[in-house]
């Protein structure tokens, strides 16, 4: 008996890479823009992707993919505010969504039916770093009930999103949290981090979050018939 | 606390060591008899891995066919790969 070596070199990450660009291309392919939303658990992505839904739903079409360990509340919860499909995926104890979950989640979805997906991760600042899910961008969120130095805790989160979003805002007045020095370390960590700030229950800076998921919509869609589409319903909308 | 100051589970690492797993056994293949002895890895010290909890991981799945005591070697390197770089394997004599 004798040992023979063989030479693998492969990336663990491979497959699940292959998969995310597949991802990618078919949510291309139907002008679709994918934020992959990832924070600690409790920061407020659930909140804020209801009111996201309930304010922005006559103007953008969207869809939700959540990921959570266990139970389908999430889902629940955001499927109340919207006639668009809603996607739950219970990872049993997986710490993160993988491409494959996106993948199979998405066979559901009429990409062509909508402008903008959200994939709400599993809440957790480290594994989903090392996930690509096939988005156009990640949008991290945190919370003024959380130390201002979170992104300098979780760096690679923060360098990967292109987006964050401080939320809880209205709380500022009964905390010890200094905004300027959190808002600081994000951009130490990744000057290039479009930020805003928000509060879901009091309201205060949705308006911007929402000029930037339109800014993100044109900018990944390109297409003059999607930007006519959006600006025509858009109107429809507010003429209602 | 145990897993230290950022709190790390390896939750994270079990998740890669399956993936890690699943390369090695279609590198043998369907070979019933295959036995890996030792799988040679590359982890980047930015890669968002820990070594310790990796190795935990390993150990508690190499506990099983084909890998029944396998040995994970890993080399340390600076950057973020993260590959299966080589497994050693005993040669029954089954090849064809």
């Amino acid at each position: 008996m004798s040992v023979r070596r063989i030479e693998v070199r492969e990336r663990v990450m491979e497959r699940n890479d292959a998969l995310a660009r597949d991802v990618r291309k078919r949510l291309d392919r139907h002008g679709v823009t994918a934020l992959n939303l990832v924070s600690s658990p409790g920061s407020g992505k659930t909140l804020l992707l209801e009111r996201t839904l309930r304010d922005l739903g006559g103007e953008l079409r969207m869809a939700v993919v959540t990921g959570d360990v266990q139970t389908q509340n999430d889902a629940d919860r955001i499927a109340r505010w919207t006639d668009d499909l809603v996607q739950a995926v219970v990872t049993g104890g997986a710490c993160h969504l993988d491409a494959r979950q996106v993948s199979s989640a998405l066979e559901a979805i009429d990409l062509h039916s909508i402008d903008l997906l959200f994939v709400e991760n599993v809440g957790n600042l480290v594994c989903p770093a090392s996930w690509d899910l096939g988005e156009d961008a990640k949008v991290v969120l945190f919370s003024v009930t959380e130390g201002e130095d979170k992104p300098l805790k979780y760096p690679k989160m923060f360098q990967q999103a292109r987006y964050a979003v401080l939320t809880k805002i209205d709380l500022l007045p009964h905390l010890v949290f200094d905004a300027e020095k959190a808002v600081g370390f994000a951009r130490e960590i990744n000057p290039r981090l479009e930020l805003v700030r928000t509060s879901s229950t009091d309201g205060t800076g949705l308006a911007d979050w929402y000029d930037l998921l339109r800014r993100a919509v044109l900018k990944h869609s390109g297409a003059g018939r999607q930007l006519e589409s959006i600006a025509s319903r858009g109107a429809s909308a507010r003429a209602r | 606390m145990r897993n230290g100051e950022r709190g790390r589970r390896p939750m994270h690492e079990m998740s890669v060591a399956l993936e890690i797993c699943r390369i090695a056994e279609a590198q043998v293949g369907h070979d019933m008899l295959a036995h890996v002895r030792e799988v040679g890895l590359e982890v980047g010290r930015q890669s968002g891995i820990e070594p310790d909890h990796l190795v935990f991981c390993l150990e508690a799945l190499f506990e099983r066919a084909p890998f029944a005591g396998a040995r994970a070697s890993l080399e340390l390197t600076p950057g973020e790969e993260l590959s299966v770089i080589y497994l050693e394997v005993d040669d029954v004599g089954q090849a064809h």
